[in-house]
């Protein structure tokens, strides 16, 4: 079982799944040195990695911030203490007191046990930003998060889930691994379910050249998240878009953001571009997936190696434009049920979506009830990252990372008659809640956004 | 990684437990898992979604929505539950020889 000296850990990618996303595993008695090769360069790279090792005076204003620490008390797992999980490696070779003093100022000299501490606490952070939306000295510690498992991914250790997701990219686009004819027979069944429950005719094209649009799903949507997909689909049709879905980038999650910001988020990002422009599509919408939209609104410019002539836009900022205008016909009465709204992290404390989700919700529902705190404030669902492991001891950590956000959702009352509403609009909020809301007994079925605006929308 | 007997023909399986190779599969690793998943005997109602999962993997190389499982199958999302504990994705497909799904599910 993945436990190192009393730490869980996540199971890691074998080195053959390493080099299938082109990654090269360094033996284990040359990571050491160069862990601090590579601490070196990024150091000289990123200011923000700079700031964050430099300027924390240990207010310990995170910790009763984050989710993780909350829901595990380890206080390795305080933001400002995972921090230092690095701090204590640049303190000790990157500055001169380190260097002269060593452990009087807190250096540590770097060893595999040092390395297999980052693998243990930089995955169980599941940046969220939380801590950094308090700091008051402005320091974003998932940018420390970001670079710990990037340092991780060059010395070859990476969960098995991350790696397995990004073979699958590799390999045909998205990462549950499906390939045209199954991502087609898929959406030929989610029309049929439309009609069905809808009476309504919507019909999914793929690859079709000329979309005026085209639509980035999460691909967990094509097997777990039906109404996400209709909803897509049926408010497309709703608004008569001329548009389609792209077998060759079916994916709107990027883990190259989580594990690997060089190689990997560079090539996902390459990879849509090159869809878009080979189906000369005007413009890209993106589906329910909250690190991927931050990966794909905050990062394709400056990852694109070209202008980027697509304008970029989520599927709630196109209706929540829409309700503003009145041109969308909904009855919230549709959604009689109570709901309370689950901020995805990237959404609210990334990319600006606080807004717009709730212009839908308020127009789509009519018991629509805020957990506290919520929007830019809210907490984790404890999945983040995609930290969606599920071998025992990890799946138990899982839900103790869940804990903040089960208490917030029973204190809203949603669920007390057992028909709530947890409205979770990102593919790994929804991947963490869906068994998390059962191990908590919280009375809710989870969905997202876009499906209860779909059941909202009235037909002419 | 490790490899399994089963009527005379090694199978390869990865950490968790899942087959590395789905066309290694055969009845024999059906009935294995089953006894690692904690189900007691696989009955008529197990096997025909065995089966079901088995044809949608070869024709599409993917397992299908579970909506679509749970449509085509007749049973819904409880009874499949109670059929395989560990749910549609970490038991049905499991015993039916599949890949471990990977992304967000």
């Amino acid at each position: 079982m993945p436990e190192y000296k009393g730490m869980v850990q996540p199971v890691r990618a074998t080195p053959d799944e390493m080099r299938k996303i082109f990654a090269e595993p360094v033996p284990d008695e040359q990571k050491p040195e160069k862990a601090i090769e590579y601490l070196d360069e990024i150091r000289k790279k990123f200011r923000s990695f700079v700031v964050a090792m430099e300027s924390c005076v240990k207010c310990g204003q995170c910790a009763e911030n984050c989710h993780t620490y909350l829901g595990t008390r380890d206080p390795n797992n305080i933001p400002a203490n995972r921090a230092e999980l690095i701090r204590k490696i640049y303190r000790r070779y990157f500055t001169l007191e380190g260097r002269w003093f060593g452990k009087l100022v807190g250096a540590e000299d770097i060893s595999l046990d040092v390395i297999e501490q980052w693998y243990s606490y930089f995955y169980q952070c599941s940046q969220c930003r939380r801590c950094a939306h308090v700091c008051p000295f402005g320091i974003d510690t998932c940018e420390v998060t970001f670079i710990g498992r990037q340092l991780l991914h060059w010395l070859g250790i990476t969960p098995k889930l991350h790696a397995a997701v990004g073979g699958a990219m590799e390999k045909v686009g998205n990462h549950t691994g499906l390939p045209k004819p199954g991502i087609v027979d898929t959406l030929e069944f989610m029309s049929e379910e439309i009609m069905d429950e809808f009476g309504v005719e919507v019909e999914f094209p793929v690859d079709k050249p000329d979309s005026d649009i085209i639509y980035i799903p999460s691909s967990a949507d094509f097997l777990l998240n039906p109404y996400t997909l209709m909803g897509a689909g049926m408010f497309f049709t709703y608004i008569g878009a001329n548009w389609c879905i792209p077998s060759n980038v079916t994916e709107a999650g990027n883990f190259g953001l989580l594990f690997d910001q060089y190689y990997t988020q560079r090539g996902n990002v390459n990879r849509l571009l090159n869809a878009a422009h080979e189906l000369n599509a005007k413009k890209i919408v993106w589906g329910e997936c909250g690190h991927g939209w931050r990966a794909a609104k905050m990062y394709v410019p400056s990852l694109a190696d070209r202008p980027v002539r697509w304008p970029l836009t989520h599927v709630h900022d196109e209706a929540a434009e829409l309700i503003r205008r009145g041109e969308l016909k909904l009855n919230p009465e549709n959604n009689p049920e109570p709901v309370t709204l689950h901020d995805p992290c990237n959404y609210v404390r990334a990319c600006g979506l606080n807004d717009n989700m709730r212009t839908i919700m308020n127009a789509v529902t009519v018991d629509f009830r805020e957990m506290n705190p919520h929007g830019v404030d809210n907490f984790c669902c404890g999945g983040g990252s995609g930290i969606l492991f599920d071998d025992p001891e990890m799946y138990q950590r899982r839900i103790q990372l869940s804990q903040k956000k089960a208490d917030q959702v029973r204190a809203t009352g949603v669920g007390k008659d057992g028909n709530g509403i947890l409205c979770a609009p990102c593919s790994i909020c929804k991947a963490q809640l869906y068994p998390m809301v059962e191990e908590h007994e919280l009375g809710v079925h989870v969905h997202g956004l876009i499906d209860l605006l779909a059941k909202a929308l009235v037909w002419k | 990684m490790a490899f399994m007997e089963f009527g005379g023909k090694q199978v390869e399986l990865d950490e968790d437990g899942f087959i590395v190779n789905p066309e290694e599969w055969n009845d024999d690793v059906a009935i294995y898992f089953a006894e690692s998943e904690g189900i007691k005997e696989l009955t008529d109602d197990h096997w025909k979604v065995i089966r079901y999962l088995r044809d949608y993997y070869k024709q599409f190389q993917v397992a299908p929505m579970v909506r679509k499982m749970c449509k085509q199958t007749g049973y819904s999302l409880k009874q499949i539950y109670e059929l395989f504990p560990s749910g549609p994705a970490k038991g049905a497909c499991k015993l039916a020889g599949l890949p471990k799904p990977t992304g967000c599910v």
